[in-house]
């Protein structure tokens, strides 16, 4: 083989408008090696594939700076179409199958071999038979190479999800001059002993001289199946190695890691430590929220600390607050001081002392259309009975009106008056709207999710240190879930990691990048606090 | 750089504009010095002048077109009497006439074009003098043919109790205090003289009534008659005293008809000898039902008496008359020559100059230069000033519609574009009312009447949008509830206020259920309900179309007489609550009259509805509406919430058509409900709410500007276009023009 790299990447950089997301990022991959590339939420793993395939994101948002070397030559790829025909291909998280077809059919899609007769001849190639015995033989012959010993006639609408994955492998590798193949997660909905077998399926396919590139967060997985290791973090490239020089917590902490000051926010220390009253003990939750699914939960939060709970997106830490919240189908046990909570009842469970900051700010946090001050009084009104007047029950305006001002002022609300709707607020000061609506309440615990997700630095900072203080003076139980795990060391007493449903870990804010990259994906390690 | 590209667009976007009110000043300028000009001491004088030539030439005119006329005539009668006239071709007939009635009028011309004037000062006064007794007399005919209309509608809303009075009592004093009774009005002294024209009119009723009733009871009699009887054949060779005797012990009812035996008799005759020859007669078509149930509100004149008053007017006329013909004889030679018939044509050709309902200088003006009066001096100054007012109108046109170009961005984003579009053709409809001389003031009373016909009905679809619903097209399943409390209240025979209250209680009881299982069947169907609720209010409209007939009501009054089962399609409310509440406390100002009943009622209403949309459950309901994964959130039942708004749309519905019907005057059952939910839904629109977001106000704006924008552009389409059958096309254009513009533009009111 002429090159030593069947694919190099030299000098991406990738700019959303001002926001750099892809930073001076280069890769090289060679042929017949499996390339694992790592990476945080965010890290800049899915729009550097973007920009592998060519997506139209790309070249709607002004392109990209950098070259893409292919088989040694400098190549343009413009549309997904392109990188197909040049032997790149794709192994999609989400199923890219026709439910109704059968697995040839799937696998042939839009590849179909076909047999010309005399009115083909006349019209065109369109109407042309199906060589069906070919392309079934070709099919079977893909099955067999990722060790599937299902049949290929059968509709794939009966298969079950992992089928779907290994039959999405066949149709890429039964491609001829197929030269690099990527999977994006692909064994996030496999169990244990399938993801053995897509492993082993993607040593061989790497044994025939395809390179790979595989993305995931499952450390053993990497260790396991990589020839080379990648490791992205903020839009930049962090380092990049063989696997035999580095352990898995090496990975885990250069995931992570950052300078200290980074992203931190300062906040008031805690003065007293943090009794041993049991506030909420959460055990075997099971939350079905889409995307966000939690399969047995255990915890338990103290009275008056500050819980943060991080772990990477889609892992399950919104459907904590959303599934004991009952906004969300949920099954399990969850005890408030020892009463048991009902879940899926949402009335019920703010009426004793809970509320929530939704994450969903613009969807479930607010009536946009609506005053700031409706927005702040309506669930204290709703599920306390406050701020109403008079036999009719008629809503107290001025109670409102004084409440609402209060709060404007207390929470730094940045607004014309009371009266403006929040749908014409900035997104921080919306933010704040929602955390004075959660205080209207009145409540002894409080989820917090996503408290900064698209606020600017000044309002996250405010936001944050209101609900320190608020933990402090009043002694106000605060569960936090975040993305930013900077900002979860910052503020909470604990942090408890969750993975794939479940709580991996509890760590100290101090506790090291290894400790806290390890239980992201998925593994405990041994500076883990505990209950 | 781009700043002044800006700056230049910016004044480009405000030429239009200002052109448009530098326009709009020029007209106004030009309105004020026509106004001006109308008082002053020249066009003042120049009119007077005018007006002495128009008589003199309305009379010397219409004398010559008489005089050549009567020729004419005579001529051809002439021809007539001679024994050849049918030999004669029509072609030579017509034209020996056409040749006398020549000759006739060359002699006319001669004596009476010119008619030279020798005192001046002496016509004039005689002119003057005639105009005011004319318009004297005039304005008091008026007055009182209206007092005689208005009390002449009040007896027709109480028509079947003075009947009744009228066909029974002997003496007319009875009838007179009975009619009173119902119409206060007559009581007062000045419309004494209407008594007795009105006692005439009630017996003339009566016995009209008296008449229908028999023939009716007659055509029930006769069928029952061909059904009951199967087979004629064992009557074949009867008697006639045998025959009814077995008709009596055979068909039910029929004792009834003694008085006309002999037809029944005749009637029986023909179905025996149908018999005879194998056959069955047809039973006999049935008569119109609801003849008489609609009476004409149109006052009948031919009952109109005048008073004493008016008689000596009338008498000061003639005089006036005389001393004008006496100064006309001066002028005209040879008048007193005249025949009796050409004297009284030229008088009413005179007065046809002298004598318009509205005296102002343009009409004047007008009327003289119809009449070929000759301007003497300033001929500009006296079509300025007879232009004021239209150039006062267009003036006020365009700058409104300069002031809004101008404003544009500001207002629309206040009100929306189609509340300020429509608002703005609304002032537009009120300027072209006074320029096509159409009464603004009876208009807005029109406009007040069907406010309160229509307002509680659009009330009803506020509950639907704010729950989030939409726009609840099935208000029908509400309407058709309240319709059954009406048709109830008919069966009981009640009147009056009971009958009201029963309607609206008994319809909002069956509306409840009614609409707890519509809101079940919406609460399934999240995301269609427009189309759902608009299918099932179709569907139960249809539904109920058998639901009317299969319903066991069997008061006469509103079943079909002839079927005996099955409900009517129109109730007259006549007699039971029709207008209660318009009446009630009702009042004129400014010769607009005002509904305060019904006013009060809608207020009422609206206060209810308000209050509710400010309480706890009214807020829950409102927020489930407009975001129910933030209701959820906030532990509020978003179903349960969807409901009651459902719920509480069909129950303000159900008393929505109870008040439509008591405005209307009348209840109409089967398809009639079926187009409410689209106006109802129109109206809301216009007045500022969307499909997701309405207030109290959008309804009161929306139900005012829509009923205004449908009143003034039917009376207008009227008088632009004559004739009944295009203003009707025009009408239904409006309407649905409307709905469909609302429905298109029904995000218009969002805020940005």
């Amino acid at each position: 083989m002429a090159n030593e790299f069947i694919l190099e990447m030299n000098h991406i950089t990738k700019l959303y408008g001002s926001n750099a997301v892809l930073k001076d990022v280069s890769l090289k991959i060679r042929p017949g090696e499996i390339h694992a590339l790592l990476g945080e939420n965010g890290a800049g793993k899915s729009t550097l594939m973007n920009v592998l395939f060519g997506m139209p994101v790309i070249h709607t948002t002004g392109g990209f700076e950098g070259e893409v070397l292919f088989d040694g030559e400098k190549v343009e790829i413009s549309s997904p179409m392109s990188a197909m025909e040049k032997g790149i291909g794709m192994v999609h998280q989400e199923f890219m199958l026709i439910p109704g077809f059968s697995v040839t059919d799937n696998i042939k899609l839009n590849r179909e071999i076909t047999r010309p007769w005399l009115v083909s001849k006349v019209l065109g190639k369109d109407l042309e038979f199906l060589d069906t015995k070919t392309m079934a033989r070709d099919a079977r012959k893909a099955l067999d190479d990722v060790g599937m010993s299902i049949e290929e006639y059968t509709l794939v609408s009966g298969l079950p999800v992992g089928h779907m994955q290994f039959i999405e492998i066949a149709r890429e590798i039964d491609k001829s001059g197929m030269k690099l193949l990527v999977f994006d997660e692909p064994t996030a909905v496999l169990t244990e002993s399938e993801a053995q077998q897509l492993l082993d399926v993607m040593k061989s396919i790497a044994a025939k001289g395809i390179a790979i590139i595989f993305i995931t967060h499952r450390l053993d997985e990497v260790m396991n199946a990589a020839d080379t290791i990648t490791i992205l973090r903020d839009g930049q490239l962090v380092s990049s190695f063989d696997k035999s020089s580095i352990t898995p917590e090496d990975i885990a902490a250069l995931m992570i890691g950052r300078s200290d000051e980074d992203g931190m926010v300062r906040v008031e220390k805690r003065t007293e430590p943090v009794g041993d009253t049991v506030a909420m003990s959460i055990s075997d939750l099971w939350v079905n929220m889409p995307g966000e699914v939690d399969k047995g939960i255990n915890l338990t939060v103290r009275e008056g600390e500050i819980l943060g709970i991080g772990g990477l997106a889609g892992q399950g830490k919104l459907g904590i607050p959303n599934g004991v919240m009952g906004l969300y189908e949920a099954a399990g046990d969850v005890e408030f001081y020892g009463q048991k909570l009902p879940l899926g009842d949402a009335g019920a469970v703010l009426r004793s002392g809970l509320a929530m900051v939704s994450e969903d700010r613009r969807g479930v946090g607010l009536l946009l259309d609506q005053s700031i001050e409706n927005n702040i009084a309506f669930t204290a009104m709703q599920v306390n009975g406050d701020f109403m007047k008079g036999f009719l029950h008629q809503k107290d305006t001025g109670a409102i009106r004084r409440y609402a001002e209060e709060m404007i002022k207390e929470l730094d609300i940045r607004c014309t008056s009371p009266a403006q709707p929040v749908g014409t607020l900035s997104g921080g000061n919306q933010q704040k709207v929602c955390v004075a609506r959660a205080l209207a309440m009145k409540p002894r615990f409080l989820f917090v999710s996503e408290p900064t997700r698209g606020i600017d630095i000044g309002a996250k900072q405010l936001v944050l240190e209101t609900l320190v203080r608020l933990n402090r003076e009043t002694g106000m139980t605060i569960v936090m879930v975040s993305s930013e795990l900077q900002e979860l060391r910052s503020v909470c007493d604990r942090i408890a990691i969750v993975a794939e449903g479940k709580v991996v870990d509890i760590l100290k804010t101090d506790a090291s990048d290894t400790a806290f990259g390890l239980a992201m994906s998925g593994v405990k390690s041994k500076e883990g606090v505990g209950e | 750089m781009s700043e002044k590209v800006k700056e230049k667009s910016g004044i480009r976007s405000r030429i239009v504009p200002l052109i448009l009110l530098v326009m709009a000043g020029v007209l106004l300028v030009l309105s004020v010095v026509g106004f001006v000009l109308q008082g002053t001491q020249e066009t003042t004088q120049s009119l007077g002048q005018m007006q002495t030539s128009a008589v003199l030439h309305a009379a010397s005119e219409g004398l010559i077109n008489n005089i050549a006329q009567q020729a004419r005539a005579d001529k051809l009668a002439e021809l007539r009497k001679d024994k050849n006239f049918r030999k004669r071709g029509l072609d030579e007939v017509n034209s020996i006439c056409d040749a006398a009635m020549e000759e006739a009028r060359a002699e006319a011309e001669k004596l009476y074009a010119n008619p030279v004037v020798q005192d001046q000062a002496a016509l004039d006064s005689a002119i003057q003098t005639f105009e005011k007794a004319l318009s004297e007399s005039s304005s008091l005919s008026v007055t009182e043919r209206a007092a005689y209309a208005e009390i002449y509608v009040q007896l027709v809303d109480n028509i079947s109790d003075w009947k009744a009075i009228a066909g029974e009592s002997v003496a007319d004093a009875d009838v007179l205090a009975s009619l009173q009774s119902t119409a206060p009005d007559l009581a007062k002294e000045a419309n004494a003289h209407l008594g007795s024209a009105l006692v005439r009119m009630a017996r003339d009723q009566a016995a009209a009534q008296q008449t229908a009733e028999e023939a009716e009871l007659k055509n029930q009699l006769i069928n029952l008659l061909a059904s009951d009887v199967p087979s004629w054949t064992e009557y074949i060779g009867l008697e006639e005293d045998a025959l009814w005797e077995k008709l009596l012990q055979e068909v039910p009812g029929l004792e009834k008809g003694e008085a006309f035996r002999g037809d029944l008799l005749k009637k029986a005759a023909e179905h025996i000898a149908a018999a005879e020859k194998g056959e069955t007669l047809p039973p006999p078509a049935e008569a119109d039902e609801g003849a008489d149930t609609v009476f004409e509100t149109q006052a009948d004149y031919s009952y109109f008496t005048p008073t004493a008053a008016l008689e000596k007017e009338e008498a000061e006329k003639n005089d006036a008359y005389e001393q004008l013909n006496t100064q006309l004889v001066a002028v005209i030679p040879d008048l007193g020559g005249l025949s009796e018939k050409l004297q009284a044509s030229l008088r009413g050709n005179i007065e046809k100059v002298l004598w318009m309902e509205d005296n102002s200088f343009s009409s004047r003006f007008h009327t003289y230069q119809q009449h070929k009066a000759e301007i003497t001096s300033g001929a500009w100054k006296m079509n300025l000033a007879s232009l004021a007012t239209p150039l006062l109108l267009a003036g006020i046109a365009v700058l409104l519609l300069g002031l809004v170009i101008l404003f544009w961005k500001p207002l629309t984003g206040r009100f929306g574009v189609p509340r300020t579009i429509i608002a703005l053709f609304f002032v537009y409809l009120c300027l072209l009312a006074e320029f096509y001389n159409i009464s603004v003031r009876m208009m807005m009373g029109n406009v007040l009447e069907r406010m309160t016909m229509y307002g509680v009905l659009v009330l009803a679809m506020m509950p639907g949008i704010q729950c989030g619903i939409g726009l609840n097209m099935g208000i029908t399943i509400g309407c058709i509830s309240g319709l059954l409390g009406i048709v109830t209240a008919l069966q009981f025979d009640l009147v009056g206020f009971p009958a009201l209250a029963c309607s609206c209680v008994l319809g909002a009881l069956v509306a409840l259920p009614l609409g707890w299982c519509y809101a079940k069947l919406l609460n399934r169907m999240k995301g269609n309900e427009m189309t759902i609720s608009t299918y099932v209010g179709f569907s139960f409209v249809s539904l109920m179309c058998i639901g009317w007939m299969m319903l066991p009501f069997n008061n006469p009054r509103i079943i079909w007489l002839l079927m005996g089962k099955g409900l009517r399609v129109t109730h007259s409310l006549l007699g039971s609550f029709a207008h209660l509440l318009d009446n009630f406390l009702a009042f004129k100002i400014f010769g607009i009259k005002v509904p305060t009943g019904g006013l009060l009622f809608l207020a009422l209403c609206c206060l209810l509805v308000w209050l509710f949309s400010r309480s706890r459950l009214g807020i829950a309901m409102t927020a489930a509406g407009s975001n129910p994964r933030f209701a959820e959130a906030s532990g509020i039942n978003v179903n349960r919430m969807r409901t009651v708004g459902t719920v509480l749309s069909t129950v303000i519905a159900a008393v929505g058509i109870v008040i439509y019907s008591q405005a209307f005057g009348y209840a109409q059952l089967y398809t009639a409900p079926r187009q409410l939910g689209f106006i109802a839904a129109s109206a809301i629109l216009i007045g500022g709410a969307t499909v997701s977001k309405a207030k109290v106000s959008h309804v009161i704006i929306g139900v005012f500007l829509f009923e205004g924008v449908l009143v003034f552009g039917q009376q207008i389409a009227n008088s632009v276009v004559a004739g009944g059958g295009l203003s009707e096309v025009m009408r239904i254009m409006i309407s649905n023009g409307i709905i469909l513009y609302a429905l298109t533009q029904s995000g218009g009111g969002r805020r940005a």
